[in-house]
């Protein structure tokens, strides 16, 4: 028979953001036609790694922070697809929602899920004011993609924990407020891997941690390196149950890998790059296809997203769903900085006259950590090629 | 809707152990070779299948495109052995343009042609799969700027036969001043050109859903190095990347449904076909990486599906010729407006 019978189907069903949504959008996108006003081609091209907490605390002003959240904790109770909305178009337009990102997207769903009633009394209103920025502390200076070896230890003593050891690649830990990181509360990596390790909301401003900037190839410093030493946190600084820690992030992964954010990045080169070739006089073939190719791309990804959120709305998990789109939504996002290259002979300079130069410059450099962000392109295959049955 | 989504599924099931039953390597190799198998087409055509997209109105089971989808992708799966799909989209033009849908396999002339004053059709096409053994040809053709949906009896039309990749029966088809049986003008309705595309983006999907098991399968039980070859990551990389070109390809063939049915303009054809097709190329090379030597065997099935893959990926206009059309489009208007006309509906 020509089809033998293996499982490896996926499944992603048409969804369409509904018309109700229409006014919601046309009220970010008047806002934000007035605020990227002020912002280079360079700060574009930061999109989601832009950190300005002004703007975090006017998209707070405005109930877009914690959208989906109760009300009783600060949040505006709308629907998971009027949060799309507002990323999508906070995302095209390159907006610098760093401030707010990994609170929004990741931490403050992780407490409403696992949190207790005083850590959602305490820590969502301020995130959905924009007061409270948050990241993430997983990976380790011995502990990358095998994040499961990871090493830094939480021991439990009187009255709560004492933190020891050491984080790495944390998205700007030195502006952010909270970590919500991933310590060994168990036996040895060698011996418990996925088993013992549990969350810990850290207040950065605790004593004996040090934080340590990492400079970038842009010259810039948007990772660190952590330091514990000895930190003592309350009892009731854990998150979810001891031990659970390993099951608790990876539940996040599926909202993390499917979102816009993870195709959107380079998009705010495409709208230029046609406007550079329209002045250029009549576009060549060429160009054309190389446009056409990448909105057709993006019009899928976008669908592949919207199917991903309408199954997480549904109660469902579609893991392999979202890692398949966060591998092709990176591959893309990294590919369009070439394609501009390959169609506007842009030079390797920039000046902060010329916005389409600046946004080139800045993600041709920045590009390969799209790939990287999230979990590499290389271990997310090995998560798919396993959720397809390879032994 | 679910009702029509219901009997779409049941369609598309019956179709499916029908074609697995009948369908294999040796069988597809002998309607490759030029024979049509009139038996299969007569089970698969009892089915009722043919009038799926046809209105109920038109004594059809009026189901849209976004519903038939599943069962166009059980046909991709399958290596499409009969014209199910041209027959399914051309009794659906015909009877969007009032005519009646005859008997018999149907074949889909895309290229436009043109018509004169005495109703005669002129021009070609090539290839145009199925046309040898077709009753009727489906064709679009125009006449001081109206478009008319024509139907043409086969016998009447010069035929070269022509050899393709993927060796469905296929012919260069000539219209010299060839009257046409009946003729309407089309509808508000999608054109055979935009109806075929989308069909074969849909059966890209589904032969693609086919490889991707085949992959899997091969890579569990080949061994070398005293270990399965899923075992090494190149391997699985390679795995990954045919999973998320099916992902894609099944994802660009039901927005292609979708576009359609929504009575929009060619635009969304345009992306399922030009994601669709990319897919098909960047799978079928997976695929046969993954399969190695054996793969380019004749006596393997993989080439009935590769082939057909690069087949479809070029007819009813290839992936860069759309990609050339979407692009062109995109650039006469300023950037500002590309996004809102990605997500405002309901232009796209």
């Amino acid at each position: 028979m020509l089809c033998r019978i293996v499982n490896t189907a996926s499944r992603f069903q048409a969804f369409e953001i509904p018309a109700e949504c229409a006014p919601l959008r046309r009220e970010v996108r008047a806002f934000l036609a007035e605020a990227s006003q002020a912002w280079s081609g360079w700060e574009v091209g930061h999109s989601w790694t832009g950190f300005d907490r002004e703007f975090t605390r006017e998209i707070a002003r405005r109930g877009w922070i914690g959208m989906t959240w109760p009300t009783c904790y600060g949040g505006h109770q709308r629907s998971p697809i009027e949060r799309y909305v507002v990323i999508e178009e906070l995302l095209a337009a390159g907006s610098p929602v760093g401030a707010h990102w990994v609170a929004d997207r990741q931490s403050g769903p992780l407490l409403l899920r696992v949190g207790t009633d005083s850590q959602k009394e305490r820590f969502l209103p301020a995130m959905a004011r924009g007061e409270a920025a948050f990241c993430i502390g997983l990976s380790e200076p011995g502990a990358g993609s095998d994040l499961a070896s990871l090493r830094s230890r939480a021991t439990h003593v009187d009255g709560g924990w004492r933190l020891s050891g050491r984080k790495i690649w944390t998205t700007y830990a030195q502006h952010c407020d909270f970590m919500i990181g991933l310590f060994r509360s168990g036996g040895p990596a060698e011996v418990d891997r996925h088993r013992g390790l549990s969350q810990f909301l850290i207040d950065l401003k605790s004593s004996g941690i040090e934080i340590r900037p990492i400079r970038d190839l842009l010259g810039e410093s948007h990772f660190n390196e952590i330091t514990f030493d000895e930190v003592f946190l309350p009892e009731d600084q854990l998150i979810g149950r001891e031990g659970e820690g390993w099951a608790q992030v990876n539940a996040e992964l599926a909202f993390e890998r499917s979102g816009p954010d993870r195709y959107l990045s380079s998009f705010p080169l495409l709208p230029l790059t046609i406007d550079a070739l329209r002045a250029t006089g009549a576009p060549d073939r060429l160009s054309a296809r190389r446009i056409g190719e990448s909105v057709a791309n993006m019009v899928i990804l976008r669908e592949m997203s919207l199917s991903v959120l309408a199954r997480l709305e549904a109660g469902e998990t579609p893991l392999q769903e979202a890692a398949l789109t966060k591998v092709l939504g990176t591959d893309f996002e990294q590919r369009l900085p070439e394609v501009v290259r390959e169609l506007t002979d842009a030079v390797p300079a920039f000046s902060l006259d010329d916005r389409l130069a600046a946004m080139l410059g800045y993600l041709t450099q920045a590009a390969p950590t799209f790939s990287l962000r999230g979990g590499t392109n290389e271990i997310m295959c090995g998560i798919i090629a396993r959720g397809l049955g390879v032994r | 809707m679910s009702g029509q989504q219901d009997v779409a599924d049941l369609l598309a099931d019956q179709l499916d152990r029908l074609l697995a039953k009948h369908v294999d390597r040796e069988a597809l190799a002998v309607i490759e070779g030029g024979t049509f198998p009139a038996a299969l087409w007569k089970q698969v055509d009892d089915l009722g299948a043919r009038s799926a997209l046809v209105p109920e109105s038109a004594d059809g089971a009026g189901l849209a495109w976004r519903d038939a989808e599943v069962v166009m992708r059980v046909l991709g799966r399958h290596a499409s052995p009969v014209p199910l799909g041209e027959t399914m989209i051309g009794a659906a033009l015909l009877a969007a343009a009032g005519l009646a849908v005859p008997e018999g396999p149907l074949a889909i002339v895309a290229a436009p042609l043109t018509l004169d004053a005495e109703d005669r059709l002129s021009g070609t096409d090539s290839p145009v799969a199925w046309a040898p053994v077709a009753t009727w040809l489906i064709v679009a053709a125009e006449r001081a700027g109206r478009r008319f949906v024509c139907l043409v009896d086969r016998e009447d039309v010069g035929l070269a036969p022509v050899k393709t990749y993927g060796r469905t029966p296929s012919a260069a088809v000539r219209f010299d001043a060839v009257r046409a049986v009946a003729l309407a003008p089309a509808g508000r309705y999608v054109d055979p050109l935009c109806a075929l595309a989308t069909l074969r983006s849909v059966q890209i999907a589904g032969s693609l859903e086919a490889v991707l098991p085949l992959c899997v399968e091969y890579a569990n039980v080949r061994q070398q190095f005293g270990k399965p070859i899923g075992k090494f990551q190149a391997i699985q990389q390679l795995l990954a990347e045919l999973a998320m070109q099916t992902a894609a390809a099944q994802v660009a063939g039901m927005y292609g449904c979708r576009r359609i049915d929504s009575g929009a303009g060619w635009e969304g054809v345009a992306i399922a076909k030009i994601r669709a097709g990319a897919a098909a190329t960047s799978g079928a090379a997976a695929a046969h990486q993954i399969f190695g030597a054996i793969g380019v065997t004749d006596e393997h099935q993989l080439h009935q599906h590769t082939r057909r893959l690069w087949q479809w990926r070029s007819e009813a206009g290839s992936e860069l010729l759309w990609a050339e059309k979407l692009g062109a489009s995109t650039l006469a208007a300023r950037g500002a407006s590309l996004w809102p006309s990605l997500v405002d509906r309901p232009r796209w």
